[in-house]
């Protein structure tokens, strides 16, 4: 197993930077950059309406004009995964409006999103069963595994791959992948993402309890 | 819990509309501002060319241009394509009814276009690479990030800051064949522009004769009219926006325009700073922390106006005595527009604190006593009368806004 690079890169947050919203985020990484905002449980239109559990809204906003088919296939992959993370019977008959608005994309942008979206609903405060990561791996044109590439890394990629795990069982969430690879790969490049999930989710913990004031030791002992 | 977020907009209760005229009344603002007092502009600009977002306050707003090559109008063959286009809602959470939002995204997009299209500020000529066949588009896609009152300006700057920011790859045409130059990021030129307007916002009270620049969105939706204007770096009206209910008359709407005239022209001064701060960084290849993602937490990359400008506020006030060549310029070419007309009252005032009786006078005296204004050229005797009916003139003024107000 040729591993290139096995970090992540450097993660960055800031909570609540707007002020119409209930939670709101700008997420980076590396020079990928995102804003998420949510709000809810808000009124529902009728048509949407369910009395079992909560209809969860979920926009991606390019970062110039209208959404394109690309942002369309993106916007369905987070929904998917909040559909799934989402604690929707806490709220019937009310809707959870996500909005995700790209800032800069500079590679591993549909992994930023999903990372986006989940610290956004955290300090949004909105239920959740569990948090969730994602992780963005290529295999380059050497056959090396890249993990969390930047963008003048993946052009000259043989298959690229998106996992995105829960935090309270490790189960895969989300499994996108593009282009052709062995399925030993697939599974070399899955435990490698599991692990840096693991960095995500570590990232989310220190940033949600520094934002409430609390130290790192105190907010680890209670999860 | 499960109320429309539109019912949550600041300013739109009657306690608050209250609180605000009452505040306005006494001078007062609830951030603590005086009333020709704005917010820190704050400009960052992306990795990519025509990338920047501005935040004034809590207002966010992020603008990106792109360029197509396409085929020109019928009518005008010869010339590039500008359009507009600003995108509400998203993360931003305004008007998720749709009357509001249409009405709200209109006003901001007819703005907008009346000061960047209408007033023909970019050269589209040169943006024609064979008539009638190929010229080029150029979008500007302006997202509503965060709206705390002030759009207006925010979105202005940001189209402004764009579209200078902005540059477009070369291309060449032969022999019916086109093509683009896209390999090297240097080559790429920047847009040609007549002249760089701006937008200023004020808001006027019935319960006061004193317009407050800059409102937040309690001040916006609490107040009885809103003037927008645009002015370019030649203090050139490029629009004017006034509408509500609010006793407004001509002393204030020219208080405004000429108060909005020297902030424009500051404002332009800063947008050019940024930028060639912004070019600085990338000579030196800086590339790598740079782009959008600096609006969070890293202060760096966020240029604010008045860090910028803080220092040269001083030297300005001295320096608009200076350049009487290219205000004479101005007079000759447009002395129709009333703010020209204004100009050398203006200087000859400048160092005296800001006081429109000197000035606004003479614009009624133009209109109302023809007479009068035809004496006006020699410059010593004007400014002897205008100091001479100083008093008098505010005085009417007074009494004009108290009798509306009393109507």
């Amino acid at each position: 197993m040729d591993v290139e690079k096995e970090t992540l890169r450097q993660m960055n947050c800031e909570f609540n930077p707007l002020s119409r919203c209930d939670g709101s985020v700008m997420y980076s990484q590396g020079a990928t950059g995102l804003i998420g905002a949510v709000l809810g449980p808000i009124e529902v239109k009728t048509q949407n309406l369910s009395i079992d559990g909560s209809y969860l809204e979920c926009n991606y906003r390019p970062k110039a004009g209208l959404p394109q088919v690309i942002d369309r296939i993106r916007e369905a992959a987070i929904r998917d995964v909040l559909e799934l993370a989402l604690l929707s019977e806490a709220h019937p008959r009310s809707k959870m409006s996500v909005q995700i608005q790209e800032l800069e994309d500079r590679g591993s942008i549909d992994a930023c999103a999903v990372n986006c979206a989940c610290l956004a609903m955290l300090i949004g405060g909105l239920p959740l069963k569990y948090s969730f990561a994602a992780v963005h791996a290529i295999i380059n044109e050497q056959g090396e595994y890249v993990l969390d590439p930047d963008q003048s890394e993946t052009q000259h990629q043989r298959a690229s791959f998106t996992f995105a795990f829960d935090s309270v069982e490790g189960n895969l969430l989300l499994v996108k992948t593009k282009g052709s690879f062995k399925i030993a790969q697939f599974n070399d490049i899955e435990c490698l993402c599991r692990a840096a999930s693991a960095e995500i989710f570590q990232f989310y913990r220190s940033q949600v309890a520094k934002y409430h004031g609390r130290s790192e030791a105190t907010a680890k002992n209670e999860t | 819990m499960s109320m429309n977020s539109n019912l949550f907009e600041p300013g739109k209760s009657k306690p608050e509309r209250s609180f605000v005229q009452l505040a306005v009344k006494q001078n007062q603002r609830l951030d603590g501002r005086r009333s020709n007092e704005s917010r820190d502009v704050e400009l960052t600009f992306g990795t990519d060319w025509g990338s920047v977002a501005v935040s004034m306050g809590d207002t966010k707003v992020m603008a990106q241009v792109i360029c197509e090559m396409g085929l020109p109008s019928l009518s005008r063959p010869n010339e590039g394509k500008l359009q507009l286009n600003v995108l509400l809602g998203g993360v931003a959470f305004l008007d998720e009814a749709y009357s509001t939002h249409d009405q709200r995204s209109l006003k901001l997009n007819s703005l907008l276009e009346r000061t960047f299209r209408s007033s023909k500020c970019i050269d589209l000529e040169s943006l024609c690479v064979a008539a009638e066949k190929h010229v080029w588009c150029i979008r500007v896609n302006v997202n509503v990030i965060n709206h705390d009152g002030n759009l207006y300006d925010a979105s202005s700057i940001a189209t402004l800051a764009a579209l200078m920011h902005f540059r477009r790859p070369d291309v060449s045409y032969k022999d019916g064949e086109l093509r683009i130059f896209k390999q090297n990021g240097l080559e790429f030129t920047p847009l040609l522009f007549h002249h760089y307007p701006v937008s200023v916002t004020y808001c006027v009270y019935k319960s006061s004769g004193q317009p407050i620049l800059d409102p937040t969105l309690l001040e916006e939706n609490a107040a009885d009219s809103v003037i927008v204007l645009s002015f370019n770096s030649y203090q050139e009206l490029c629009s004017l926006t006034a509408g509500g209910t609010a006793p407004t008359n001509a002393p204030i709407v020219m208080q405004c325009a000429r108060n909005a005239a020297a902030r424009c022209k500051s404002l332009l001064d800063f947008v050019r700073k940024a930028l060639a701060l912004d070019e600085e960084r990338r000579s030196q290849g800086d590339r790598s922390v740079n782009g959008l993602v600096g609006l969070i937490l890293n202060t760096e990359h966020k240029l604010s106006y008045n860090k910028l400008m803080g220092i040269q506020k001083q030297q300005q006030q001295q320096q608009q005595q200076l350049p009487p060549g290219e205000n004479m310029e101005l007079d000759n070419e447009s002395s129709e527009t009333p703010v020209a007309n204004e100009e050398p009252s203006k200087k000859e005032g400048a160092g005296a604190p800001m006081d429109t009786s000197d000035w606004l006078p003479h614009d009624e005296d133009s209109q109302e006593l023809p007479m009068r204004s035809e004496a006006i050229p020699s410059k010593a005797g004007k400014y002897k009368t205008n100091k001479k009916t100083r008093p008098r003139k505010q005085n009417n003024s007074d009494s004009e806004e108290e009798a509306k107000q009393y109507i």
